[in-house]
Protein backbone atom coordinates (compact mmCIF):
# COMPACT_ATOMS: atom_id res chain seq x y z
CA UNK A 1 0.00 0.00 0.00
CA UNK A 2 1.16 3.14 -1.15
CA UNK A 3 0.16 7.03 -1.49
CA UNK A 4 -1.35 6.87 -4.20
CA UNK A 5 -3.11 3.90 -3.77
CA UNK A 6 -4.43 5.32 -0.12
CA UNK A 7 -5.42 9.14 -2.36
CA UNK A 8 -7.03 7.03 -4.54
CA UNK A 9 -9.17 5.32 -1.94
CA UNK A 10 -9.92 8.80 -0.55
CA UNK A 11 -11.25 9.98 -3.92
CA UNK A 12 -13.36 7.30 -3.80
CA UNK A 13 -14.39 7.49 -0.35
CA UNK A 14 -15.27 11.18 -0.79
CA UNK A 15 -16.94 10.50 -4.28
CA UNK A 16 -19.54 8.54 -1.91
CA UNK A 17 -19.74 10.79 1.07
CA UNK A 18 -19.87 13.68 -0.48
CA UNK A 19 -22.46 12.59 -3.41
CA UNK A 20 -20.21 14.14 -6.20
CA UNK A 21 -17.00 12.76 -8.52
CA UNK A 22 -13.74 13.51 -6.31
CA UNK A 23 -10.92 13.65 -8.52
CA UNK A 24 -6.93 14.68 -9.21
CA UNK A 25 -6.51 15.20 -5.30
CA UNK A 26 -3.72 17.61 -4.72
CA UNK A 27 -1.87 16.89 -1.82
CA UNK A 28 -1.88 20.59 -0.33
CA UNK A 29 -6.03 19.95 -0.64
CA UNK A 30 -7.97 21.06 2.40
CA UNK A 31 -10.15 18.82 3.52
CA UNK A 32 -12.75 21.39 5.60
CA UNK A 33 -12.06 24.65 3.54
CA UNK A 34 -11.50 23.22 -0.22
CA UNK A 35 -13.69 20.08 -0.29
CA UNK A 36 -15.90 21.56 2.48
CA UNK A 37 -16.09 18.52 4.64
CA UNK A 38 -17.54 19.09 7.99
CA UNK A 39 -17.23 16.75 11.05
CA UNK A 40 -20.14 14.79 10.23
CA UNK A 41 -18.52 14.06 6.64
CA UNK A 42 -15.04 13.49 7.64
CA UNK A 43 -16.39 10.58 10.39
CA UNK A 44 -18.15 9.41 7.63
CA UNK A 45 -14.58 9.21 4.91
CA UNK A 46 -13.18 7.49 7.73
CA UNK A 47 -15.57 4.92 8.01
CA UNK A 48 -15.83 4.46 4.41
CA UNK A 49 -11.77 4.02 4.23
CA UNK A 50 -11.98 1.27 6.98
CA UNK A 51 -14.30 -0.88 4.70
CA UNK A 52 -11.61 -0.05 1.66
CA UNK A 53 -8.41 -0.24 2.74
CA UNK A 54 -9.01 -2.34 6.14
CA UNK A 55 -7.66 0.92 8.31
CA UNK A 56 -8.35 0.19 11.70
CA UNK A 57 -8.03 3.67 13.66
CA UNK A 58 -8.43 4.12 17.66
CA UNK A 59 -10.57 6.74 17.87
CA UNK A 60 -8.09 7.37 21.44
CA UNK A 61 -5.64 8.41 18.79
CA UNK A 62 -6.95 10.52 16.31
CA UNK A 63 -5.59 13.95 16.52
CA UNK A 64 -6.86 17.27 14.52
CA UNK A 65 -3.73 18.09 12.45
CA UNK A 66 -4.03 14.65 11.14
CA UNK A 67 -7.47 15.92 9.25
CA UNK A 68 -6.07 19.42 7.76
CA UNK A 69 -4.80 18.39 3.81
CA UNK A 70 -4.99 15.13 1.83
CA UNK A 71 -0.92 15.23 2.64
CA UNK A 72 -1.68 14.79 6.22
CA UNK A 73 -4.51 12.58 6.38
CA UNK A 74 -2.78 10.34 3.85
CA UNK A 75 0.59 10.37 5.83
CA UNK A 76 -1.62 9.26 8.83
CA UNK A 77 -3.04 6.57 6.96
CA UNK A 78 -0.20 4.94 6.00
CA UNK A 79 0.84 4.85 9.49
CA UNK A 80 -1.87 3.46 11.08
CA UNK A 81 -1.81 0.90 7.84
CA UNK A 82 1.77 -0.13 8.84
CA UNK A 83 0.46 -0.30 12.61
CA UNK A 84 -2.18 -2.76 11.63
CA UNK A 85 0.18 -4.79 9.69
CA UNK A 86 3.02 -4.73 12.51
CA UNK A 87 0.52 -6.14 14.58
CA UNK B 1 -29.12 48.38 45.42
CA UNK B 2 -31.20 45.40 43.21
CA UNK B 3 -28.94 43.08 41.48
CA UNK B 4 -27.70 44.22 37.88
CA UNK B 5 -29.96 42.82 35.30
CA UNK B 6 -28.11 43.28 32.20
CA UNK B 7 -26.28 40.57 30.10
CA UNK B 8 -22.70 41.31 31.61
CA UNK B 9 -23.62 41.47 35.10
CA UNK B 10 -23.40 37.48 34.85
CA UNK B 11 -19.28 38.17 33.89
CA UNK B 12 -18.74 40.56 36.54
CA UNK B 13 -20.43 38.59 39.22
CA UNK B 14 -18.07 35.61 38.36
CA UNK B 15 -14.89 37.13 38.19
CA UNK B 16 -15.73 39.11 41.68
CA UNK B 17 -16.15 35.83 43.25
CA UNK B 18 -13.38 34.02 41.84
CA UNK B 19 -11.38 35.91 39.62
CA UNK B 20 -8.63 33.26 39.16
CA UNK B 21 -10.85 30.54 37.93
CA UNK B 22 -10.53 29.68 34.28
CA UNK B 23 -14.00 30.96 32.43
CA UNK B 24 -12.90 29.74 28.95
CA UNK B 25 -10.55 27.59 26.97
CA UNK B 26 -9.80 26.58 23.77
CA UNK B 27 -6.82 24.19 22.69
CA UNK B 28 -5.01 27.62 21.34
CA UNK B 29 -5.59 29.33 25.15
CA UNK B 30 -7.74 30.06 28.43
CA UNK B 31 -8.69 33.34 29.72
CA UNK B 32 -10.04 33.63 33.57
CA UNK B 33 -12.82 35.16 34.36
CA UNK B 34 -10.91 38.16 35.91
CA UNK B 35 -8.86 38.37 32.61
CA UNK B 36 -11.93 38.28 30.66
CA UNK B 37 -14.20 40.59 32.49
CA UNK B 38 -11.04 43.30 32.69
CA UNK B 39 -10.57 42.85 28.69
CA UNK B 40 -14.04 43.31 27.49
CA UNK B 41 -14.23 46.53 29.87
CA UNK B 42 -11.03 47.38 27.68
CA UNK B 43 -13.11 46.72 24.60
CA UNK B 44 -15.96 48.90 25.39
CA UNK B 45 -13.92 51.82 26.06
CA UNK B 46 -12.66 50.85 22.11
CA UNK B 47 -15.83 50.20 20.92
CA UNK B 48 -17.24 54.01 22.59
CA UNK B 49 -13.83 55.34 20.62
CA UNK B 50 -14.81 53.74 17.41
CA UNK B 51 -18.36 55.92 17.98
CA UNK B 52 -20.62 53.06 19.10
CA UNK B 53 -23.49 54.65 21.05
CA UNK B 54 -26.66 53.11 23.10
CA UNK B 55 -28.48 51.23 20.51
CA UNK B 56 -25.92 51.01 17.93
CA UNK B 57 -25.01 47.76 16.58
CA UNK B 58 -21.97 45.82 16.72
CA UNK B 59 -21.27 42.43 14.37
CA UNK B 60 -18.40 39.78 15.54
CA UNK B 61 -17.42 37.34 12.99
CA UNK B 62 -13.72 35.63 14.12
CA UNK B 63 -13.72 32.18 14.83
CA UNK B 64 -11.45 32.98 17.91
CA UNK B 65 -14.08 32.43 20.94
CA UNK B 66 -12.16 34.62 23.63
CA UNK B 67 -12.47 37.41 21.24
CA UNK B 68 -16.27 36.61 20.94
CA UNK B 69 -16.98 36.68 24.08
CA UNK B 70 -14.81 39.58 25.08
CA UNK B 71 -16.20 41.89 22.02
CA UNK B 72 -19.88 40.97 22.77
CA UNK B 73 -19.29 41.79 26.63
CA UNK B 74 -17.60 44.79 25.55
CA UNK B 75 -20.91 45.72 23.24
CA UNK B 76 -23.07 44.90 26.28
CA UNK B 77 -21.06 47.16 28.65
CA UNK B 78 -21.63 49.98 25.69
CA UNK B 79 -25.24 49.70 25.65
CA UNK B 80 -25.08 48.35 21.96
CA UNK B 81 -26.59 45.49 20.50
CA UNK B 82 -24.22 42.50 19.28
CA UNK B 83 -24.89 39.86 16.44
CA UNK B 84 -22.22 37.19 16.54
CA UNK B 85 -21.97 35.48 12.71
CA UNK B 86 -20.67 32.12 11.43
CA UNK B 87 -17.15 32.76 9.89
CA UNK B 88 -18.72 31.29 6.89
CA UNK B 89 -21.47 34.22 6.51
CA UNK B 90 -19.56 35.85 3.82
CA UNK B 91 -20.49 37.88 0.78
CA UNK B 92 -24.33 38.06 -0.02
CA UNK B 93 -25.30 36.48 3.16
CA UNK B 94 -22.83 39.44 5.02
CA UNK B 95 -24.14 42.23 3.02
CA UNK B 96 -27.76 41.29 3.83
CA UNK B 97 -26.52 41.26 7.95
CA UNK B 98 -24.96 44.57 7.31
CA UNK B 99 -27.69 46.18 5.41
CA UNK B 100 -30.34 44.90 7.77
CA UNK B 101 -28.79 46.13 11.13
CA UNK B 102 -26.31 48.57 10.28
CA UNK B 103 -23.94 48.00 12.69
CA UNK B 104 -21.64 51.14 13.51
CA UNK B 105 -18.84 48.48 14.06
CA UNK B 106 -18.02 44.95 13.05
CA UNK B 107 -14.90 42.88 14.52
CA UNK B 108 -13.65 40.57 12.02
CA UNK B 109 -9.96 39.14 11.37
CA UNK B 110 -11.55 38.22 7.72
CA UNK B 111 -9.94 40.42 5.18
CA UNK B 112 -12.87 39.57 2.74
CA UNK B 113 -15.67 40.51 5.28
CA UNK B 114 -13.35 43.31 6.37
CA UNK B 115 -13.99 44.85 2.53
CA UNK B 116 -17.29 44.13 2.19
CA UNK B 117 -17.93 45.97 5.69
CA UNK B 118 -16.07 49.01 4.51
CA UNK B 119 -17.95 48.68 1.93
CA UNK B 120 -20.98 49.32 3.57
CA UNK B 121 -19.18 52.13 5.48
CA UNK B 122 -19.00 49.89 8.38
CA UNK B 123 -15.82 50.49 10.63
CA UNK B 124 -13.56 47.61 11.31
CA UNK B 125 -12.02 46.46 14.84
CA UNK B 126 -9.13 43.60 14.72
CA UNK B 127 -10.60 41.35 17.70
CA UNK B 128 -6.52 41.01 18.40
CA UNK B 129 -6.68 44.39 19.37
CA UNK B 130 -9.57 43.93 21.45
CA UNK B 131 -7.81 41.15 23.01
CA UNK B 132 -4.96 43.50 24.43
CA UNK B 133 -7.89 46.59 25.34
CA UNK B 134 -6.52 47.76 29.00
CA UNK B 135 -9.41 48.47 30.94
CA UNK B 136 -9.44 51.86 32.54
CA UNK B 137 -11.91 53.17 35.15
CA UNK B 138 -13.82 55.49 33.35
CA UNK B 139 -17.48 54.82 33.54
CA UNK B 140 -19.70 53.47 31.10
CA UNK B 141 -23.43 54.38 30.09
CA UNK B 142 -25.01 51.13 31.71
CA UNK B 143 -27.36 49.63 29.77
CA UNK B 144 -31.17 49.14 30.97
CA UNK B 145 -32.28 45.73 31.77
CA UNK B 146 -35.03 46.11 29.05
CA UNK B 147 -32.70 47.75 26.31
CA UNK B 148 -32.02 45.26 23.33
CA UNK B 149 -28.74 43.37 23.75
CA UNK B 150 -28.52 40.81 20.81
CA UNK B 151 -29.58 40.15 17.51
CA UNK B 152 -29.43 36.42 16.36
CA UNK B 153 -29.96 35.90 12.47
CA UNK B 154 -31.91 33.03 11.64
CA UNK B 155 -33.38 31.61 9.02
CA UNK B 156 -37.42 31.73 8.61
CA UNK B 157 -39.64 31.23 6.03
CA UNK B 158 -38.27 34.16 3.90
CA UNK B 159 -36.08 33.95 1.55
CA UNK B 160 -33.68 35.75 3.99
CA UNK B 161 -32.77 35.48 7.53
CA UNK B 162 -33.98 37.57 10.07
CA UNK B 163 -32.67 38.99 13.41
CA UNK B 164 -34.53 37.75 16.49
CA UNK B 165 -33.81 40.25 19.59
CA UNK B 166 -33.63 39.56 22.85
CA UNK B 167 -33.08 42.32 25.78
CA UNK B 168 -30.38 42.12 28.46
CA UNK B 169 -33.73 41.04 30.91
CA UNK B 170 -34.93 38.02 28.32
CA UNK B 171 -31.60 36.41 28.13
CA UNK B 172 -30.60 36.56 31.98
CA UNK B 173 -33.87 35.09 32.66
CA UNK B 174 -33.46 32.28 29.66
CA UNK B 175 -29.96 31.49 30.83
CA UNK B 176 -31.32 31.16 34.79
CA UNK B 177 -33.92 28.75 34.04
CA UNK B 178 -31.92 26.58 31.43
CA UNK B 179 -29.64 26.84 34.19
CA UNK B 180 -31.89 25.84 37.19
CA UNK B 181 -33.01 22.56 34.94
CA UNK B 182 -29.06 21.43 34.21
CA UNK B 183 -27.29 22.84 37.19
CA UNK B 184 -23.81 23.00 35.85
CA UNK B 185 -21.39 23.17 38.62
CA UNK B 186 -18.13 25.53 39.32
CA UNK B 187 -15.97 21.97 38.78
CA UNK B 188 -17.30 21.29 35.55
CA UNK B 189 -15.62 21.85 31.81
CA UNK B 190 -18.12 22.44 29.83
CA UNK B 191 -17.43 21.47 26.42
CA UNK B 192 -18.99 22.84 23.38
CA UNK B 193 -18.78 21.66 20.18
CA UNK B 194 -20.63 24.71 18.35
CA UNK B 195 -18.71 28.30 17.93
CA UNK B 196 -20.45 30.92 19.75
CA UNK B 197 -22.35 32.22 16.36
CA UNK B 198 -25.12 29.56 17.06
CA UNK B 199 -27.28 30.65 20.05
CA UNK B 200 -26.61 27.12 21.80
CA UNK B 201 -22.58 28.11 22.03
CA UNK B 202 -23.29 31.41 22.77
CA UNK B 203 -25.95 30.30 25.90
CA UNK B 204 -23.25 28.12 26.86
CA UNK B 205 -21.34 30.82 27.70
CA UNK B 206 -23.52 32.43 30.10
CA UNK B 207 -24.63 29.05 31.50
CA UNK B 208 -20.76 28.42 32.24
CA UNK B 209 -20.47 32.16 34.17
CA UNK B 210 -23.20 31.49 36.38
CA UNK B 211 -21.96 28.28 37.67
CA UNK B 212 -18.52 29.51 37.75
CA UNK B 213 -17.50 26.58 35.62
CA UNK B 214 -15.13 26.67 32.46
CA UNK B 215 -16.50 26.66 29.32
CA UNK B 216 -14.17 24.69 26.42
CA UNK B 217 -15.26 25.54 22.64
CA UNK B 218 -13.74 22.83 20.19
CA UNK B 219 -13.04 23.96 16.08
CA UNK B 220 -14.94 21.95 13.74
CA UNK B 221 -11.77 19.56 13.08
CA UNK B 222 -11.58 18.96 16.96
CA UNK B 223 -14.96 17.51 17.22
CA UNK B 224 -14.85 15.12 14.10
CA UNK B 225 -13.50 11.92 14.64
CA UNK B 226 -10.61 13.36 17.36
CA UNK B 227 -14.02 14.04 19.43
CA UNK B 228 -12.82 11.27 22.29
CA UNK B 229 -9.49 12.48 22.31
CA UNK B 230 -11.09 16.57 22.18
CA UNK B 231 -12.93 15.27 25.07
CA UNK B 232 -10.59 13.93 26.93
CA UNK B 233 -7.81 16.37 26.65
CA UNK B 234 -10.16 19.45 27.52
CA UNK B 235 -11.36 17.80 31.41
CA UNK B 236 -14.59 17.99 30.16
CA UNK B 237 -17.38 16.64 32.32
CA UNK B 238 -20.38 18.01 30.65
CA UNK B 239 -20.93 18.04 26.42
CA UNK B 240 -23.25 20.04 25.68
CA UNK B 241 -24.31 17.99 22.31
CA UNK B 242 -26.56 17.99 19.29
CA UNK B 243 -27.45 14.97 17.72
CA UNK B 244 -24.86 14.55 14.90
CA UNK B 245 -22.16 14.84 17.72
CA UNK B 246 -23.71 12.66 19.96
CA UNK B 247 -24.04 10.01 17.34
CA UNK B 248 -20.46 10.44 16.55
CA UNK B 249 -19.78 10.10 20.24
CA UNK B 250 -22.05 6.63 20.43
CA UNK B 251 -19.73 5.46 17.10
CA UNK B 252 -16.77 6.13 18.70
CA UNK B 253 -17.14 4.65 22.28
CA UNK B 254 -18.44 1.74 20.68
CA UNK B 255 -14.81 1.10 20.11
CA UNK B 256 -12.62 2.64 22.61
CA UNK B 257 -10.64 1.53 25.17
CA UNK B 258 -11.64 3.65 27.71
CA UNK B 259 -14.40 6.13 27.69
CA UNK B 260 -14.35 10.11 28.92
CA UNK B 261 -15.44 11.04 32.51
CA UNK B 262 -18.43 13.05 30.94
CA UNK B 263 -21.53 13.16 33.63
CA UNK B 264 -23.64 14.75 31.51
CA UNK B 265 -24.85 14.95 28.06
CA UNK B 266 -27.38 17.49 26.77
CA UNK B 267 -28.84 17.35 23.52
CA UNK B 268 -30.97 19.58 21.21
CA UNK B 269 -31.49 20.53 17.85
CA UNK B 270 -33.64 17.42 16.92
CA UNK B 271 -34.35 13.92 17.98
CA UNK B 272 -31.98 11.75 19.15
CA UNK B 273 -31.71 8.12 18.35
CA UNK B 274 -32.90 6.22 21.14
CA UNK B 275 -30.25 3.40 20.48
CA UNK B 276 -27.75 5.96 19.84
CA UNK B 277 -28.58 7.07 23.74
CA UNK B 278 -28.70 3.69 24.84
CA UNK B 279 -25.49 2.79 23.76
CA UNK B 280 -23.40 6.11 25.25
CA UNK B 281 -25.29 5.26 28.40
CA UNK B 282 -24.06 1.71 28.31
CA UNK B 283 -20.53 2.78 27.20
CA UNK B 284 -20.59 5.51 29.81
CA UNK B 285 -21.93 4.55 33.13
CA UNK B 286 -21.53 7.78 34.79
CA UNK B 287 -23.29 9.74 31.99
CA UNK B 288 -26.71 11.49 32.93
CA UNK B 289 -28.80 12.18 29.15
CA UNK B 290 -31.16 15.73 29.06
CA UNK B 291 -33.15 16.22 25.96
CA UNK B 292 -34.46 19.71 24.94
CA UNK B 293 -36.24 21.27 22.71
CA UNK B 294 -36.21 25.11 21.73
CA UNK B 295 -35.94 27.82 19.24
CA UNK B 296 -33.84 31.19 18.79
CA UNK B 297 -37.62 33.13 19.28
CA UNK B 298 -37.86 31.98 22.91
CA UNK B 299 -34.58 30.43 23.31
CA UNK B 300 -34.89 27.12 24.72
CA UNK B 301 -38.76 25.98 25.48
CA UNK B 302 -38.41 22.63 27.27
CA UNK B 303 -35.71 20.51 29.45
CA UNK B 304 -36.25 16.84 30.29
CA UNK B 305 -34.98 16.21 33.91
CA UNK B 306 -32.01 14.34 33.76
CA UNK B 307 -32.59 10.75 32.33
CA UNK B 308 -36.08 11.39 31.88
CA UNK B 309 -36.66 10.08 28.33
CA UNK B 310 -36.10 6.61 30.25
CA UNK B 311 -39.45 7.19 31.51
CA UNK B 312 -41.11 9.02 28.93
CA UNK B 313 -39.36 7.94 25.96
CA UNK B 314 -39.83 10.61 22.54
CA UNK B 315 -40.61 13.70 25.04
CA UNK B 316 -38.52 16.47 24.98
CA UNK B 317 -39.22 17.51 28.75
CA UNK B 318 -41.25 19.61 30.43
CA UNK B 319 -41.37 23.86 30.29
CA UNK B 320 -38.70 26.03 31.69
CA UNK B 321 -39.58 26.82 35.39
CA UNK B 322 -41.59 29.89 35.12
CA UNK B 323 -42.47 29.69 31.91
CA UNK B 324 -45.52 28.28 30.30
CA UNK B 325 -46.04 25.83 26.83
CA UNK B 326 -49.82 24.99 25.66
CA UNK B 327 -50.91 23.39 22.62
CA UNK B 328 -53.32 25.04 20.22
CA UNK B 329 -55.79 23.95 16.82
CA UNK B 330 -55.41 26.25 13.81
CA UNK B 331 -58.03 28.85 15.44
CA UNK B 332 -55.78 29.50 18.01
CA UNK B 333 -58.24 27.41 20.68
CA UNK B 334 -56.18 25.52 23.31
CA UNK B 335 -56.23 21.79 22.70
CA UNK B 336 -56.28 19.21 25.88
CA UNK B 337 -53.41 16.74 26.40
CA UNK B 338 -52.74 14.11 23.80
CA UNK B 339 -54.12 16.32 21.70
CA UNK B 340 -51.56 17.62 18.45
CA UNK B 341 -51.68 21.08 17.64
CA UNK B 342 -49.03 24.56 17.56
CA UNK B 343 -47.19 24.96 20.53
CA UNK B 344 -47.67 28.17 21.94
CA UNK B 345 -45.07 29.70 24.73
CA UNK B 346 -45.80 32.41 26.93
CA UNK B 347 -43.11 33.76 29.55
CA UNK B 348 -39.76 36.10 30.23
CA UNK B 349 -38.21 33.82 27.77
CA UNK B 350 -40.39 35.16 24.67
CA UNK B 351 -37.78 37.46 23.23
CA UNK B 352 -38.53 40.48 21.52
CA UNK B 353 -39.08 40.37 18.05
CA UNK B 354 -37.55 40.10 14.47
CA UNK B 355 -35.42 43.18 14.00
CA UNK B 356 -37.46 46.02 11.59
CA UNK B 357 -39.65 42.41 10.78
CA UNK B 358 -43.50 44.42 11.83
CA UNK B 359 -45.22 42.09 10.28
CA UNK B 360 -43.75 39.08 11.13
CA UNK B 361 -43.24 39.90 14.69
CA UNK B 362 -47.27 40.47 14.73
CA UNK B 363 -47.48 37.04 13.20
CA UNK B 364 -45.46 34.98 15.65
CA UNK B 365 -45.06 37.26 18.82
CA UNK B 366 -49.02 37.77 19.22
CA UNK B 367 -49.98 39.76 21.97
CA UNK B 368 -53.25 38.51 23.73
CA UNK B 369 -55.39 41.40 24.08
CA UNK B 370 -53.74 43.29 21.99
CA UNK B 371 -51.05 43.31 25.39
CA UNK B 372 -49.27 39.75 26.40
CA UNK B 373 -46.86 38.86 24.15
CA UNK B 374 -46.62 35.03 23.56
CA UNK B 375 -44.96 33.31 21.51
CA UNK B 376 -46.27 31.02 18.29
CA UNK B 377 -43.79 28.63 17.49
CA UNK B 378 -44.58 27.19 14.18
CA UNK B 379 -43.62 23.61 15.76
CA UNK B 380 -46.13 21.03 16.21
CA UNK B 381 -46.53 17.79 18.57
CA UNK B 382 -48.81 17.73 22.25
CA UNK B 383 -48.17 17.38 25.41
CA UNK B 384 -49.21 14.36 27.97
CA UNK B 385 -51.19 14.79 31.42
CA UNK B 386 -48.54 15.91 32.87
CA UNK B 387 -47.33 19.14 30.53
CA UNK B 388 -44.40 16.68 29.41
CA UNK B 389 -43.61 17.75 25.42
CA UNK B 390 -43.45 15.32 22.48
CA UNK B 391 -42.26 17.36 19.63
CA UNK B 392 -43.71 15.65 15.92
CA UNK B 393 -42.54 18.60 13.41
CA UNK B 394 -42.60 21.92 11.98
CA UNK B 395 -45.95 23.68 9.58
CA UNK B 396 -43.13 25.71 7.52
CA UNK B 397 -40.52 24.70 5.16
CA UNK B 398 -37.40 25.00 8.13
CA UNK B 399 -34.93 22.16 9.08
CA UNK B 400 -32.06 21.34 10.87
CA UNK B 401 -29.21 19.68 9.57
CA UNK B 402 -25.78 19.13 10.90
CA UNK B 403 -27.40 21.48 13.80
CA UNK B 404 -28.08 24.33 12.30
CA UNK B 405 -31.48 25.77 11.12
CA UNK B 406 -32.20 26.08 7.22
CA UNK B 407 -34.84 27.45 5.72
CA UNK B 408 -36.02 25.89 2.27
CA UNK B 409 -36.90 29.18 0.80
CA UNK B 410 -33.65 30.39 1.17
CA UNK B 411 -31.96 27.53 -0.61
CA UNK B 412 -34.18 27.03 -2.60
CA UNK B 413 -34.44 30.88 -3.85
CA UNK B 414 -30.01 31.03 -3.82
CA UNK B 415 -30.18 27.82 -6.51
CA UNK B 416 -32.59 29.14 -8.55
CA UNK B 417 -29.97 32.76 -8.86
CA UNK B 418 -27.60 30.27 -10.34
CA UNK B 419 -27.35 30.80 -14.09
CA UNK B 420 -28.68 27.77 -15.64
CA UNK B 421 -31.27 26.81 -13.15
CA UNK B 422 -34.79 26.86 -14.01
CA UNK B 423 -36.45 25.75 -11.10
CA UNK B 424 -35.50 24.29 -7.50
CA UNK B 425 -36.99 22.53 -4.67
CA UNK B 426 -35.31 21.35 -1.40
CA UNK B 427 -36.21 18.39 0.25
CA UNK B 428 -35.96 18.17 3.65
CA UNK B 429 -33.80 15.78 5.94
CA UNK B 430 -36.13 12.75 6.85
CA UNK B 431 -36.24 8.96 6.06
CA UNK B 432 -36.80 9.27 2.47
CA UNK B 433 -34.10 11.12 1.88
CA UNK B 434 -31.11 9.33 4.29
CA UNK B 435 -31.65 12.47 6.74
CA UNK B 436 -30.09 14.55 4.44
CA UNK B 437 -31.25 17.57 2.60
CA UNK B 438 -31.52 17.09 -1.17
CA UNK B 439 -31.94 19.96 -3.98
CA UNK B 440 -33.89 18.81 -6.99
CA UNK B 441 -32.94 21.12 -10.04
CA UNK B 442 -34.31 21.41 -13.13
CA UNK B 443 -31.03 22.18 -15.28
CA UNK B 444 -28.50 21.77 -17.94
CA UNK B 445 -25.40 22.25 -15.53
CA UNK B 446 -24.22 19.20 -13.86
CA UNK B 447 -24.83 18.80 -10.02
CA UNK B 448 -21.27 19.56 -8.68
CA UNK B 449 -21.55 22.80 -10.39
CA UNK B 450 -24.89 24.17 -8.90
CA UNK B 451 -23.65 23.31 -5.31
CA UNK B 452 -20.54 25.02 -6.64
CA UNK B 453 -22.17 28.03 -7.99
CA UNK B 454 -23.90 28.24 -4.58
CA UNK B 455 -21.61 29.25 -3.00
CA UNK B 456 -21.33 32.51 -2.09
CA UNK B 457 -25.06 33.28 -2.54
CA UNK B 458 -25.51 31.25 1.14
CA UNK B 459 -23.59 29.96 3.80
CA UNK B 460 -22.16 26.65 2.45
CA UNK B 461 -23.57 25.14 5.46
CA UNK B 462 -26.53 25.70 4.21
CA UNK B 463 -25.83 24.27 0.49
CA UNK B 464 -27.42 20.47 0.78
CA UNK B 465 -24.48 18.31 0.03
CA UNK B 466 -26.88 16.24 -2.66
CA UNK B 467 -27.86 17.17 -5.65
CA UNK B 468 -29.95 15.87 -8.09
CA UNK B 469 -31.20 16.68 -11.57
CA UNK B 470 -34.88 16.13 -12.44
CA UNK B 471 -36.89 16.92 -15.89
CA UNK B 472 -39.67 18.87 -13.87
CA UNK B 473 -40.93 19.35 -10.38
CA UNK B 474 -44.10 17.66 -9.96
CA UNK B 475 -46.56 20.01 -8.77
CA UNK B 476 -49.64 19.81 -6.47
CA UNK B 477 -53.29 21.21 -7.64
CA UNK B 478 -52.61 24.67 -6.07
CA UNK B 479 -49.19 24.98 -8.29
CA UNK B 480 -46.93 24.36 -5.55
CA UNK B 481 -44.29 21.73 -5.15
CA UNK B 482 -45.58 18.57 -4.48
CA UNK B 483 -42.44 17.19 -1.87
CA UNK B 484 -44.05 13.96 -1.78
CA UNK B 485 -44.14 13.38 -5.33
CA UNK B 486 -40.33 14.54 -5.58
CA UNK B 487 -39.34 12.34 -3.27
CA UNK B 488 -41.23 8.95 -5.03
CA UNK B 489 -39.17 10.53 -8.40
CA UNK B 490 -35.69 11.11 -6.54
CA UNK B 491 -36.30 7.65 -4.97
CA UNK B 492 -37.15 6.12 -8.71
CA UNK B 493 -34.91 3.73 -9.84
CA UNK B 494 -34.71 5.09 -13.62
CA UNK B 495 -33.25 8.14 -11.92
CA UNK B 496 -30.93 6.68 -9.51
CA UNK B 497 -29.71 4.66 -12.75
CA UNK B 498 -29.43 8.11 -14.76
CA UNK B 499 -27.68 9.14 -11.94
CA UNK B 500 -24.69 6.42 -11.81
Amino acid sequence: MNRTDVTTALETALTTVLDRPVTGLEGETRLFDDLHLDSTTMLEMLMELEDSLGLEVDPEELEAEDFETVDTFTAFALAQLSNTQAA
Amino acid sequence: MPPSEVLHSLLDEAAAAHPEQLALSTTKDSWTYGDLAAASIGAAHQLRAAGVRRGDRVVITTPDPAAVAIALHAASRAGALFSVLHDQVRDHPLEHVLTDCEPTVMVTDDPGAAATAEVHGVRVLDPAALRRAAPTSEPLPEPLPVDGACLIYTSGTTSLPKAVVSTHQQMLFAARAIQSMLGYRADDVIYCPMPLSFDYGLYQLFLSFLAGARLHIGTVAEVGPPLLRSLESSGATVLASVPSVTDRLAWLVRRARSTPPLRLLTNTGAALDPGTVTALRAAIPTLSVQLMYGLTECKRTTIMPPDGDLDRPGSSGLALPGTEVFVVDDDGTRLPPGEVGEFVVRGPNVMAGYWRRPEQTAERFPRTGGLFPELRTGDYGWLDEDGYLYFSGRRDDLYKERGFRVSATEVESAARRVDGVIAAAVLAPGPRTANKAVLAVVTDLAPPDVLDNMRGLIEDYKIPQRCIPVEALPTNNNGKVDRHALADLINSPALATRKG
